[in-house]
């Protein structure tokens, strides 16, 4: 149970998107459709817990707990038989405990490895304030999205990772992101769908999403069962724990 | 399978409004509608197929390469060919011609579809597309009736100027065709050298690597009809548009080079001619001209003089298929030429030797690493040779599904094997399923040459029929692969003309029986032993079509490819053994009524069809006896639409059922009815699969799971799985799994807002283990889901609001949560068939078989979808795997025990909760008492005592080494494993195991409950007489087998622990509160 969490495409779900049709345009009607930049940046916490399913022929369930402050830190933890396996970027770094082998020591996740826990840890998601994270935007046009004919934007960011975004072309909320990044000097691209969008704080939210490799069958898949905003934070949470955590 | 709709109206949609309009959407259908069933490749990349074009950079010290296949479109590697993705799949054409990576800028990249290798199943293009992030997105470019294009070049120092080397087309006559240049990105092109009649275009480009506005081109003048083909002009000696060009200005005006008296040049005319400068010296130019003397010629004055070279048989050997050279980047007298070896000169030309190796042969293309040009990368008709000595010895790629298809069946083995032959690439059986996946080395190679129709003899499972082209039938022994030849031959001063792809069919009727068609129709009765000539010959005998040994133009080749006036479909009523359909390639089409006795041609009959159409398919109706379809190509006339027809009275009338009107796109090759459902219909094009499920009234295009637009050759329904079987033309045997759905898409269902439909019945297909490790470099194709597959239908896409799919037992239990799929029309989502894994105490690592649930006992089960408030239910009847023996009986005699299991994981886990909290209090305790306290010791030795206990039920050694430390749970895990793992009974010994444990647990439990008796009591009590709250044990809480739920004791677990544990707490108030705000 090492796969990494990607929540990614959750915290996308701040953005906007238009008609006929810029970039800039596509951004601002989503954000209007997601209920409007301020109440995106009113978020100063959000908490999401759900079930983590890797689904096929044994399908496997892990519970599902994230906590995002607005101060760029992330937590996300998966738990199966009593054990929970914890990433977390604390605004400077990434480490893991993935305790389900016998080792419950946290270790320090490579910068490389800890770019989708970056990404996660952005609670506005890559849309807004596209321009001070340093990234470009392009509109592309649209794309058939398994049957619905999506608007398609990329984003190229600072750290040299591109993203598509597929909107919904009568709801403008985001339903397809494409990751690119290199890892590694190796490019990975990760693909997810987002769908049962749900309003929490005045913002829609992605209560489903499911991720694989692109190209590959999605096959994790993310059923948030509830999301809440401004819950306290313990920053203490994100940071790499001093010693290896308790045993039971 | 009913569905039924229990819940009316959902008038209260929380809180979140969903806008009207996407809800109101009209019911559509089209590929959104049908794709969600999904397709699956299985490749094969053991026989990959032909590559047109390679070019590739290094760049940040690793090979950046690009592949062209002839039809499978543009694969993209950033790792020298360790790993590739197809990056052209969503363009509307998968022939390419030319690959180039614009030299200043490695994520800008070209491509020219349509190639140019132009044998006679060649492909066709639509043009010029351009990347600028590295194959992500493309940008099409125009040159839209280019047909094909073999050749771009970007000028290294302005990269808006572009020079598309366009043959043009191949079957007609086309003035869009020449040399063309933009100087604006691709935005506008000019015709900077055209040819001096409508057949003659460009066929190939070289610049100057010192001068780039100077350049040689050359003219080809080529065309081909289904029965000719000519490099040149009609003749050796006929007039030929063909000629060599040098331009000094980028193109603005050019010279064309004539053979003179002392230049050295041959005589015209010329057919197809290949020409290179040598990147280290521009003086050094290489070309090889086609022409009544074909040779190598060489100049050493940048073009003005030239010297014969090389003219042996490579030099002659089908010019239209190897004109391409390719110097080395730093030795101007080391030259390779694709031939059918690699071949290479190291003197300049004089002479060449083969250097293909163990590789296949036909080669294409070839890049050589100019950083290291022992690095060599070339594309053959067998995909893709890697080689690290200089282009001596080769690795092959064997991660490229690329391979060329031309027929299919499938047989009845379980799982099904599906049979194919190749372009060039011979005849093979391959796997639809295998543990671990369909990976190369599960395709056996049956037969050689190029392989098109492979048949299991249903009379005999130890045999197989398979061809070469030009009618080399074989009937093969599937043991001892001998081979026996049974082509019907000729008699007294006769020709039998069979097609390059000629027809087998098997009687649908009569097992043993086969066809075989020429000019005549063959049938054997005893597997090729004897034939029978069953009619006269039925094409159009036309003897202007018959002169193949004067075919190619100036250099003669007659291959078989261009055989013509001969049968090339057969198709046996089903309904009715004595009706037969022949189509021939000549434009007939021909019914027997009576097995052979008489024919009668009946194309006439089909209205609006001009003459002497190829008839691609014909096929009689599984339905209907008096029913047949027939597939018309007229590409070879220049003509690609498609026109597909059926007749419903044996051929008096036709209809015509699918064309461009109806939106499909690229000429017809194939038209399949469904075994069960006579009004879906399935059409293979140049362009991809369309499907129709009302007869053929309207069709949309199949795009499932990626499937591109890649030439359909040929179709096969598995009647039992009723799985559709495509055969492709370029990217090998594809597969969509159960087609029943299709069946039930009517007007009512599509203006559904969501329904479930019916899908073939579920299996417990076993678990089972396969593969070995291949590293990253191999292809291996997806197997069926050997879960319960189950679908569903939504007019749109869900967006707002929770979809969900709950599965419940037969006593109307909810058993499982599935996560639902979102996209408009069909969905496909899979249920494990397992109930919840046992909740399993935490120890130090995971109980690896705990984390999955037993697999249910076949029965009826239901599904059911919330959508928005509305319900939706629908049974599911799971049975188990047809293949074992198993009955319902051993498999509740499985579940039973692995519950049995379950529930003493669950026991255990009841049984550390109570241990875990005394062991946590007396620990808690501890710490607050100070050192010294008398009554600190006494809790103290109690939870020392627990956690002795608890170190009985559990490893607990951490670290993340290999602790081989079994305990009660690990080995309940193990006993668990293998009772879960056999669906059957499990074995009397294994239940004994289980019987041990659970001695072995109700012991530890007596010790525990001793402990709390009589250890517990002095602590609390002097806990008690310190005024400090006593140590609580939480109840034992009995576990009874039969009524285990891992959800019951989640919940119970959780609120002991205060915490989630398991799986999530029900927040479904909270979240309506949220909804709400």
């Amino acid at each position: 149970m090492h796969r990494r969490i990607c929540l990614s495409a959750l915290l996308l779900a701040a953005s906007g998107a238009a008609s006929a049709m810029t970039a800039e345009e596509l951004i601002a009607k989503n954000l209007e459709a997601k209920g409007g930049r301020d109440a995106i940046k009113a978020i100063g916490s959000l908490r999401s817990t759900g079930k983590l399913s890797f689904t096929g022929d044994f399908s496997v369930d892990l519970t599902l707990d994230t906590i995002v402050s607005r101060t760029g830190k992330v937590r996300q933890e998966a738990s199966l038989q009593g054990m929970t396996s914890v990433q977390a970027y604390d605004g400077t770094e990434g480490w893991q405990i993935q305790p389900f082998g016998g080792r419950k020591d946290p270790e320090k996740l490579s910068a490389d490895d800890s770019k989708g826990l970056i990404d996660d840890a952005d609670i506005d998601g890559p849309l807004v304030d596209w321009q001070a994270k340093g990234s470009t935007i392009e509109y592309l046009g649209t794309e058939d999205v398994d049957g619905t004919e999506a608007h398609k934007l990329k984003i190229s960011e600072k750290d040299g990772d591109v993203k598509y975004v597929y909107f919904d072309p009568d709801y403008f909320l985001e339903i397809r992101t494409v990751t690119q990044r290199k890892v590694r000097g190796s490019e990975q691209a990760f693909e997810s769908d987002l769908g049962n969008y749900e309003k929490v704080a005045g913002v829609y939210m992605p209560f489903s999403i499911e991720s694989g490799p692109k190209g590959a069958p999605k096959q994790q898949k993310i059923t948030l069962e509830k999301v809440e905003v401004n819950v306290p934070v313990d920053d203490a949470k994100f940071a790499f724990p001093a010693s290896p955590a308790a045993s039971k | 399978m009913r569905t039924k709709n229990t819940l009316a109206a959902a008038f209260a949609l929380a809180a979140f409004s969903i806008p009207a309009a996407a809800q109101d959407a009209a019911a559509r259908f089209d590929a959104g509608t049908i794709s969600g069933l999904g397709a699956r490749n299985i490749g094969s990349a053991t026989m990959s197929g032909r590559i047109s074009a390679i070019d590739a950079r290094v760049v940040d010290g690793k090979t950046l390469l690009y592949v062209g296949a002839a039809s499978g479109g543009v694969w993209k590697s950033t790792d020298g060919g360790t790993t590739f993705k197809p990056v052209f799949d969503k363009q509307p054409v998968q022939s390419i011609g030319a690959v180039t990576i614009d030299p200043k800028n490695p994520q800008v990249v070209w491509v020219g579809t349509g190639e140019t290798w132009t044998r006679n199943s060649v492909s066709i293009g639509n043009g010029i597309y351009k990347s600028t992030d590295g194959g992500d997105t493309w940008t099409y470019l125009g040159l839209p009736d280019s047909e094909r294009i073999s050749r771009i070049l970007v000028h290294p120092q302005r990269p808006d100027t572009v020079y598309a080397c366009v043959p043009g087309k191949l079957w007609s006559d086309s003035t869009a065709r020449g040399l063309y240049v933009t100087h604006d990105g691709g935005r506008h092109w000019t015709l900077a050298l055209k040819g001096p009649n409508a057949s003659t275009g460009c066929a190939d480009i070289s610049m100057d690597a010192k001068d780039p506005d100077h350049l040689f081109v050359s003219l080809w003048d080529f065309r081909r009809k289904g029965w000719t083909f000519r490099s040149g002009g009609e003749g050796p000696e006929a007039v030929s548009g063909s000629g060599l060009f040098e331009t000094h200005d980028g193109g603005t005006s050019f010279t064309s080079i004539e053979p003179g008296k002392d230049n050295g040049l041959p005589a015209k005319p010329w057919g197809r001619i290949g020409v290179t400068i040598a990147p280290s010296d521009p003086k050094r130019v290489y070309a090889v001209i086609e022409g009544v003397r074909s040779a190598l010629f060489r100049s050493d004055d940048g073009g003005r003089t030239w010297t014969e070279g090389d003219r042996s048989q490579a030099m002659v050997w089908r010019p239209f298929y190897f004109s391409r050279l390719i110097v080395d980047p730093k030795n101007p007298d080391k030259i390779f030429k694709p031939n059918l070896p690699l071949i290479v000169s190291l003197d300049g030309g004089k002479s060449f030797s083969s250097t293909g190796g163990g590789a296949h042969g036909d080669w294409h293309d070839l890049w050589i690493n100019p950083d290291n040009t022992n690095h060599v990368i070339g594309g053959d008709d067998g995909g893709l040779f890697l080689s690290h000595d200089g282009g001596n010895r080769w690795w092959k790629g064997d991660n490229l599904p690329i391979s060329q298809f031309y027929h299919v069946s499938a047989d009845d083995q379980d799982p099904y094997q599906v049979y194919g032959g190749l372009q060039d690439n011979g005849s093979w059986v391959g796997d639809s399923a295998n543990p671990g996946g369909i990976t190369n080395a599960r395709w056996e190679p049956v037969f050689f040459g190029d392989g098109f129709w492979v048949f299991p003899d249903p009379a005999d499972p130890d045999y197989l029929y398979a061809e070469a082209q030009g009618g080399f039938l074989g009937r093969i022994n599937r043991r001892t692969k001998q081979i026996r030849f049974i082509a019907p031959t000729a008699g007294f001063k006769e020709k039998l003309r069979y097609n390059w792809n000629t027809p087998i069919e098997l009687s649908p009727n009569e097992k043993g029986t086969i066809y075989y068609g020429a000019q005549f129709l063959f049938r054997s009765r005893d597997q090729g032993q004897n034939w029978e000539r069953i009619s006269p010959d039925l094409t159009t005998n036309d003897p202007n079509k018959q002169k193949q040994e004067e075919s190619g133009g100036i250099t003669v080749d007659n291959s078989a490819a261009e055989m013509h006036t001969t049968i090339y479909s057969i198709s046996e009523s089903p309904k009715d053994g004595r009706v037969i359909w022949v189509g021939t390639d000549d434009g007939n089409v021909q019914l027997t009524r009576d097995g052979g006795t008489s024919w009668s041609n009946v194309v006439g009959n089909v209205k609006g069809l001009p003459r002497n159409a190829w008839v691609s398919t014909v096929e009689a109706s599984q339905h209907d006896a008096g029913t047949a379809y027939a597939t018309f190509d007229r590409h070879t006339f220049g003509d690609m639409d498609p026109y597909v027809y059926r007749t419903r009275d044996f051929g008096r009338t036709w209809q015509k059922i699918a064309g461009k009107e109806h939106g499909l796109r690229g000429y017809a090759h194939v038209v399949k009815e469904d075994t069960v459902d006579p009004d879906l219909l399935f059409v293979g094009t140049e362009f991809g699969l369309w499907i129709s499920t009302d007869g053929g009234a309207r069709w949309a295009e199949f795009k499932g799971g990626n499937f591109p637009s890649v030439a359909v050759r040929d179709l096969a329904v598995q009647p039992r799985d009723s799985d559709l079987v495509i055969a492709t033309h370029g990217r090998g045997i594809w597969i969509i799994d159960d087609i029943t759905p299709l069946r039930s898409i009517d007007d009512a269902l599509l203006a559904r807002d969501a329904a479930f439909v019916a899908a073939r019945p579920v299996q417990q297909r076993i678990a089972s283990f396969g593969g070995s490790v291949e590293g990253d470099a191999k292809f291996v194709g997806d197997n069926p889901s050997n879960a319960a597959v189950i679908t569903y239908y939504q007019r749109t896409r869900h967006l707002f609001g929770d979809l969900k799919i709950e599965v419940l037992d037969p006593d109307g239990k909810v058993i499982d949560t599935l996560p639902a799929s979102k996209r408009r029309g069909l969905n496909r989502i899979t249920w494990s068939m397992r109930v919840k894994p046992p909740v399993v105490p935490p120890a130090a690592q995971l109980a690896n078989y705990g984390t999955i649930g037993p697999r249910v006992v076949p029965g009826t089960y239901t599904v059911r979808m919330t959508k928005n408030k509305q319900i939706y239910e629908t049974p599911l009847e799971v049975s188990v795997d047809r293949r074992t023996k198993l009955t319902v009986a051993e498999r509740r005699l499985q579940f039973d025990a692995a519950m049995r299991v379950h529930g003493m994981f669950g026991e255990m886990t009841g049984l550390m909760a109570r241990i875990n909290a005394v062991r946590d209090q007396a620990a808690a305790i501890v710490a607050k008492l100070p050192e010294g306290d008398p009554a600190r010791s006494k809790v103290a030795g109690l939870g020392e005592k627990a956690d002795a206990i608890r170190k009985e039920i559990v490893a607990t050694k951490e670290g993340g080494a290999i602790t081989g430390e079994e305990r009660l749970r690990e080995k309940l895990d193990n006993v668990y494993g293998a009772i879960v793992f056999y669906e059957g009974a499990p074995g009397a010994y294994q239940l004994a195991t289980v019987d041990a444990l659970q001695k072995e647990m109700n012991d530890v439990a007596a010790r525990f409950d001793a402990l709390v008796a009589k250890d517990l009591p002095p602590v609390n009590d002097a806990l008690k007489a310190k005024g400090a709250p006593a140590i609580q044990v939480p109840p034992a809480r009995p576990v009874a087998q039969s009524d285990v739920s891992s959800a019951d004791l989640d919940a119970a677990f959780s609120a002991w622990r205060g915490a989630s544990f398991g799986r999530g707490t029900d927040l479904r108030g909270a979240k309506a509160k949220h909804v709400a705000r």
